[in-house]
């Protein structure tokens, strides 16, 4: 069991210095040959002289490679820097947090430090530290919305197959693919409007809204929960619909297996039979289903995020997209990417907890 | 003394369709009922309404199913509420079903499936559940029954599984016992032990029980009374003895004709439709069988020539990585043999001992590990893949699963027309179509079915077309891996007979692997038994089952069921 999630573990490693590589290769090559970002920084009117400097300064004038080998080092945890303000690889101490392990000479070595973002464009603030504040809001947010879904989707989906064929089924199975066809954007435009506005009186819910909100008076920063409920509702319903069919449907096929039979010639009742034995077995495509979408949810918030006015990373990298601020958006990236390699990393894990035949 | 069980006219139907038609049997405290028939007999369904276990899509049209239960009450079974089914299932009734891969559920442990077994009637706790369950997996003859109480199913063994199914059935001593094809997946020696136990078991718990076979074998072993069905009708019924010495009715004198005999050797099988139709006469004559002198003689022609394929040293291992270390599994170790033009070698062995993989290893489908193969004089083992492709032309292969080995999307012509287009045997798609419906023709199916797809055809059928498609690029060698174990005795006998034609007609070579050891000795004129990867006997099947030099062969002859009382 260690050995296979070590296994795992270091797969998930290499895809995301796979998709580091391919991030930078893009983006690097876009910006050698092109200024616009730098025109998004200083404005349409600077001199010839002003850009060749930020170029220089951002390494946008060197190979795409060096460029490359200089981000994936930033990147790294264990790296190569120096303590010479000079050299190209200076390990900036307002910018990086980490010490040197293993010197080199009397400037340079290996130093063990926090993955660097680098710094935003626009703003210069550290994309590593910006991306730490919207993280949790999306977190919150994903998670909520992915936990409601799996808790109703999984009932309702036992509820369906108990049923199967029956009106309850067939009326969860009509509202489900209602669910399925309605795109969040438009979800969350109708919820905001009614929910938070229409039956304001009635909800006591705002159409907009985020998880912390500081107080005018006091500068403190409250977590308001309610503000949450919108959100994370219009995010679920999709995730729903797909989650209680896919229980349904799997459910349903297992029913049909040999054990089933042998437990009910045991003389147990359906709800037990489904509850002790169908359940688990059935579990595994939903399993899979839920972390598909858990990432998505990570990474495709924007519009919900956008529209309920929540901080989180889809906001942050639809602005950075904006401005060509391409640090923050690699940032972005990286973080969503690192955030569906967990996930899977602990779906995997679940899969070994639910089915004893794939533990080693 | 009053039957524990009285059906009556009983009729159950999917959907439109009646799948039992009127049957009625009674079974009395403490005697074994065997019910016989082929796939689609009903045999099955009658059984699992007796529990009310079928599906949403079966249901019992009419008929009565009384039951005298614990009290001596007199219940009637399709009129009781599910609540009150739900009481007798597993207390009063209890089921072991066919599949012992399947009939446990992979994800709860062995113990605990017993165990709920036993807590679903009984108010005791865990504990005491627990212990009751240790009991019982000794009285099943578990080994190490501590170890196996927390192990999952995937751990245990086909024969393992079954024990837990059956401590699971007897857990709360049950009168009436249902055995549907309990041991129709596992090995003969197993299958030996299995209804052993289970004979043991009915007489120290005084059980009543059904069991439910496809092999008559099996139910002269241990049936006190016997009901063979066809066509979801009781066709015949009566003292096992006297039903097999006077069979009375043509469909159970043929199931019985049909399954290849120990003591003689036939021509030709005969088949159940032969006896429908009422013309078995010409297969009861002399000439239907093979004298000593005669097949002596064909073995004189036969092993003068040189060897169509000669195997030298041949191994096969497999490296499975678990834990830190890699485990080699010597799957074929150093076997040597040739194969003579003309003849049938049969290969026979209990599952695992490697003869799947011999025969695969043979045609390179699976390289080996070590050895060389000759075949016509060419060593295969040494043939770069293009060469390997013109070879396998005269080597073909038929495998066990008649459902799988088709493409249900092809249709039944470009699935045999297919092989031809690879080797480019025909230039032009007439003559390519004329020599698919010869092939049609000899496997003995209708031209115009080359149109249709595999799902419109049964299991039989499609081993046909498989054999067919086989055929199709005219191989001299053909290696038959179980291609009769997936069909009924019946379906069998004709697949056997048609091999036999085939071999005739287009001068074959078989290697003839089964675990049937009745079916091998049948079709071969040498026969290699294989266990744990090597060989441990070859030669003559007649000489072997007369006098089996090896012990493991002897068991496995020994294993053979209905041997004991064998029925003429």
């Amino acid at each position: 069991m260690i050995r296979y999630f070590l296994h795992r573990v270091g797969y998930g490693i290499l895809v995301l210095a796979g998709i580091a590589i391919i991030l930078g290769l893009l983006f690097f090559t876009y910006l050698n040959n092109n200024n616009q970002a730098i025109y998004e920084m200083t404005g349409q009117n600077t001199s010839a002289a002003e850009i060749e400097r930020i170029r220089d300064e951002y390494h946008m004038n060197k190979p795409v490679l060096i460029q490359l080998a200089l981000y994936l080092n930033d990147l790294s945890p264990l790296a190569y820097h120096s303590h010479s303000p000079n050299s190209n690889l200076y390990f900036k101490p307002d910018s990086y947090h980490g010490f040197r392990i293993i010197p080199i000479g009397n400037q340079e070595g290996f130093f063990l430090k926090a993955p660097y973002l680098r710094r935003s464009y626009q703003t210069q603030a550290l994309v590593g530290s910006t991306l730490l504040q919207c993280l949790p809001g999306t977190l919150i947010l994903a998670l909520s919305a992915m936990i409601l879904a799996s808790i109703l989707g999984i009932f309702f989906g036992i509820v369906s197959t108990w049923t199967y064929g029956r009106w309850p089924d067939k009326f969860l199975l009509f509202i489900s693919t209602l669910g399925m066809s309605l795109p969040s954007f438009f979800i969350a435009i109708v919820f905001s409007w009614l929910f938070g506005y229409v039956w304001h009186a009635h909800t006591g819910l705002n159409p907009w809204g985020n998880l912390f909100v500081i107080d005018d008076y006091t500068g403190q920063s409250n977590i308001v929960l309610k503000n949450l409920i919108l959100p994370s509702v219009t995010l679920g319903i999709r995730p729903l619909a797909v989650i209680m069919q896919l229980t349904r449907n799997n459910l349903y096929d297992v029913m049909s297996s040999d054990y089933i039979r042998t437990a009910r010639s045991k003389g147990l009742g359906t709800i037990s039979v489904i509850l002790k034995h169908a359940l688990r077995n059935a579990l595994n495509p939903v399993i899979t289903a839920i972390s598909g979408w858990l990432g998505s949810l990570l990474a495709g918030a924007v519009f919900v995020e956008y529209i309920f006015g929540w901080r989180g990373l889809g906001r942050e990298m639809v602005n950075g997209l904006q401005k060509l601020d391409y640090p923050v958006v690699m940032g972005s990236i990286l973080t969503i990417a690192t955030m569906f390699v967990l996930i899977n990393l602990l779906v995997d894990l679940l899969y070994g907890v639910m089915d004893p035949r794939i533990r080693r | 003394m009053l039957p524990i069980i009285d059906v009556k006219e009983l009729v159950v139907s999917f959907g439109e369709t009646d799948v039992v038609k009127s049957v009625s049997f009674d079974i009395m405290p403490g005697e074994t009922l065997g019910i016989v028939g082929e796939s689609g007999s009903g045999k099955s369904v009658t059984s699992l309404s007796l529990m009310r276990l079928l599906d949403n899509s079966g249901s019992i049209r009419s008929g009565i199913i009384s039951y005298r239960n614990k009290k001596n009450e007199q219940l009637i079974i399709n009129r009781l509420s599910e609540n009150q089914m739900r009481a007798l299932r597993g207390a009063d009734m209890a089921m072991i079903f066919q599949e012992p891969m399947t009939s446990l559920n992979p994800v709860l442990r062995c113990g605990q499936q017993v165990m709920e077994a036993i807590r679903v009637h009984n108010k005791i706790s865990r504990k005491e559940a627990r212990e009751r369950t240790l009991a019982l997996f000794e009285k099943v003859r578990l080994p190490r029954a501590r170890q196996i109480i927390d192990a999952w199913p995937h751990q245990l063994s086909g024969g393992q599984k079954q024990r837990v199914m059956i401590a699971m059935a007897i857990s709360c001593n049950p009168r009436l016992l249902i055995a549907d094809e309990p041991t129709t997946a596992l090995d003969v020696t197993v299958q030996k032990e299995i209804l052993e136990l289970l004979l043991g078991l009915q007489e120290e718990y005084g059980m009543s029980m059904i069991f439910i076979t496809h092999d008559l074998g099996v139910t002269t072993d241990i049936a006190h009374r016997v009901l063979v069905m066809h066509q979801g009708e009781v066709v015949e019924s009566g003292k096992t003895n006297d039903l097999f010495s006077h069979p009375s009715h043509p469909y159970t004198k043929g199931l019985i004709a049909c399954r290849p005999p120990v003591n003689n050797r036939l021509r030709r099988l005969p088949v159940v439709s032969d006896f429908l139709s009422g013309n078995c006469n010409i297969l009861e004559q002399e000439e239907n069988t093979i004298s000593k002198h005669q097949r002596e003689e064909h073995h004189k022609q036969l092993y003068a020539g040189d060897p169509l394929m000669r195997v030298e040293g041949l191994s096969k291992i497999y490296e499975q990585s678990g834990g830190w270390r890699k485990h080699k599994i010597t799957a074929v170790d150093q076997v040597s043999f040739e194969v003579y033009a003309g003849e049938t070698l049969g290969l026979v062995g209990e599952s695992g001992c490697g003869k799947t993989t011999l025969g695969r290893c043979l045609l390179r489908l699976i390289e080996p590990s070590q050895g060389r193969i000759w075949f016509d004089g060419q060593e295969i083992t040494a043939m770069n893949p293009s060469t390997l492709r013109t070879i396998r032309k005269s080597m073909q292969i038929v495998f066990q699963d008649p459902y799988s080995s088709l493409n249900p999307r092809m249709s039944i012509g470009d699935a045999i027309s297919e092989p031809m287009r690879v080797h480019g045997l025909y230039r032009n798609r007439s003559a390519c179509k004329k020599r698919m419906e010869d092939l049609l023709t000899q496997v003995g199916l209708p031209i115009s079915s080359a149109g249709r797809l595999p799902h419109e055809f049964s299991g039989g059928q499609r081993q046909r077309i498989v054999i067919a498609r086989a055929l199709a690029v005219n191989p001299r060698f053909l290696i038959c891996d179980e291609s009769v174990s997936a069909l009924d005795v019946s379906v069998q006998a004709q697949i056997l007979n048609l091999l036999n034609d085939l071999k005739k007609e287009n001068g074959l070579t078989y290697i003839f692997i089964s675990h049937d050891l009745s079916v091998v000795k049948y079709m071969s004129d040498r026969m290699l038994v294989m266990n744990r990867g090597r060989i441990e006997e070859s030669g003559d099947p007649d000489q072997i089952f007369a006098f089996p030099t090896s012990p493991y062969t002897s068991k496995l002859i020994d294993a053979i069921p209905g041997k004991a009382n064998s029925y003429k």
